[in-house]
């Protein structure tokens, strides 16, 4: 039963969609060329990139699979956060690789590739960075709707699954289809607002009335030590710490909606402390959320339900209280359509930008490139609506979300520190990493869904996988490059750090 | 409270108050950013405009 009121509760959603929807729509009189589409023309400030990004890098999706995790791994299973919190302190102090990626002016990593080895491994780089990207977002419909059904306590036959995950891409797609990174930014920025609003209230009810003994003594009583600390937990240990950090290093260094705001950057510099700014973020980002998940684990102590998934919505949907609720849909609401619109935006960006770039050669006019890109956004939503319908999820959402990220992340990332910083470096090493850094992760998805090989991939597990994928493309990037130069020596171009320097 | 229970408390409660501040600093100055952004691109269209070579008449 949920405290779900359509009155009270409904009225607070449909002012948050009415004012953000408004905000949407209006600023798109403000793009006149591809790159304010894009990038919106590489004006975004420091505070607004802060909030896009916050709001970008956690929707209804992150939600859910970090409390999944909070559920099934306690505290410990807020780890990824940490080492993402991290990644981007580290990387956005140094400037590494990106300082010389925002320097360069592209608008897509692909792009700067094309410089150090050629159009093909653009072209290849883009196809990877879709595939991996849209397998990742394909799954964020499905699960954005079954949160709402659930908070809500809707659905069934009266409004199923498949009406909730539609009216949620109809209501991105307008806005981004007709305003672009622009609409995106001012929505990101209304969207960060409500959502943290929400989270915060919805954290501290939580707090105040569970209380830190009964959560932090649940975990003890679930998952023993290994709840604290995930080198003891047996589900997790130092395979899964490695492969954390790895994705979210690569992630950080090249998630194409995380280096898109450091893009659309109005400097280098912004660009940066976008970046250290926003590091603390990813610790809330896991916590938070892990934290309702822990307090569903006490809530359900001995009644849990079937799908650990579910267990954090149904827990809500029973202990937030009407007016509260409201805020709460409205904040996950926002948290979705933030996420959702860059992601379309974004891996749009990339198909435009780098897999039709041998048609359009820079050559159409502001106009057609516009229609064009605009077109390749509702491709993408009806891409994800299908999707979302056929795919049937196994395993942990988040380890899914690793493992599609990864076919592009293991070799893009060995790219791009490689085109910034290995004189060596050439484009048989990239093709080779490319290749071998999607076709693990690639097989180790298509193997999970045989029968036959169902059990070999359970015995392997994401994380050796995910491991051995990123191990391997860097194998291949230096033999691959290092074979070329001794069949065919020629002057090595210079690094990006050394051309940008 | 074992230590890495009192790390969690730090983290959980750390990342609470922080996210409380930086909710309250960046919507403010979030909000002036998206003035000051509209307005650059105000000022880069209209000067776009008055660069456009004038069509001769036909």
């Amino acid at each position: 039963m949920s405290h779900f009121s359509p009155w009270i509760d409904g009225s607070i959603v449909g002012l948050y969609l009415l004012i953000t929807m408004a905000a949407g729509i209006y600023v798109r009189k403000y793009v006149g060329k591809v790159e304010d589409f894009l990038v919106a023309g590489r004006e975004m400030d420091v505070f607004l990139g802060i909030a896009s990004l916050a709001a970008t890098e956690f929707g209804i999706v992150t939600c859910m699979y970090t409390a999944e995790a909070g559920y099934k791994y306690g505290f410990a299973g807020a780890t990824p956060g940490l080492c993402q919190a991290l990644a981007m302190l580290v990387i956005g102090l140094t400037g590494f690789c990106i300082k010389p990626l925002r320097d360069s002016g592209v608008l897509t990593i692909p792009e700067l590739f094309e410089r150090r080895f050629g159009p093909r491994v653009r072209w290849a780089a883009g196809l990877v960075i879709v595939l991996g990207g849209l397998l990742n977002m394909g799954v964020f419909l499905r699960i954005g709707g079954e949160f709402l059904v659930l908070v809500c306590g809707i659905g069934g036959d009266t409004f199923p699954l498949e009406w909730m995950m539609t009216i949620l891409l109809v209501m991105v797609a307008v806005y981004t289809i007709l305003g672009g990174m622009l609409s995106v930014l001012v929505t990101d920025f209304l969207q960060f607002v409500v959502m943290s609003v929400g989270l915060i209230a919805v954290t501290l009810l939580i707090l105040v009335n569970v209380g830190w003994d009964k959560l932090a003594a649940t975990v003890a009583e679930k998952h023993g030590p290994g709840g604290f600390n995930p080198f003891v937990h047996p589900e997790l240990g130092w395979s899964y710490v490695v492969f954390q950090m790895l994705v979210t290093t690569a992630a950080t260094l090249t998630w194409q909606t995380s280096i898109a705001r450091v893009l659309a950057s109005k400097d280098t510099a912004t660009g940066q402390k976008v970046y250290s700014r926003t590091s603390f973020f990813f610790v809330c980002r896991f916590l938070i959320p892990g934290l309702w998940g822990i307090a569903a684990l006490a809530f359900f102590a001995g009644h849990e339900p079937a799908n650990a998934l579910h267990a954090m919505p149904q827990y809500l949907a029973q202990f937030v209280p009407v007016g509260l609720m409201g805020l709460l849909i409205a904040a996950m609401l926002a948290a979705d359509m933030s996420t959702d619109s860059s992601y379309m935006l974004t891996w749009a960006s990339v198909i435009y930008n780098d897999l039709l770039a041998p048609w359009h050669r820079g050559r159409w006019s502001d106009k057609t490139g516009l229609r064009g890109i605009r077109l390749i956004v509702a491709a993408i939503g009806v891409f994800l609506l299908l999707y979302g319908l056929w795919y049937p999820m196994q395993g942990n959402v988040w380890d899914y979300l690793a493992v599609t990220g990864t076919i592009y992340l293991a070799s893009i990332s060995t790219l791009l520190i490689a085109c910034c910083y290995w004189r060596a470096a050439n484009d048989w090493g990239a093709i080779a990493a490319i290749i071998t850094g999607a076709v693990i992760p690639t097989s180790f998805l298509v193997m999970q869904q045989l029968a036959v090989t169902q059990p070999f991939t359970k015995s392997i597990g994401p994380y050796y996988s995910g491991i051995a994928a990123y191990v391997a493309a860097v194998i291949a990037m230096i033999s691959g490059s290092l074979l070329k130069n001794a069949l065919r020596p020629s002057e090595p171009s210079l690094p990006l750090s050394e051309v940008s320097a | 409270m074992s230590l890495s229970e009192r790390v969690w408390w730090l983290l959980t409660f750390g990342s609470v108050g922080w996210y409380l501040t930086v909710t309250i600093y960046v919507s403010v100055r979030g909000a002036f950013d998206i003035r000051h952004m509209l307005r650059r691109l105000d000022e880069q269209h209209s000067n776009t405009m008055v660069e456009k070579p004038q069509e001769p008449n036909a």
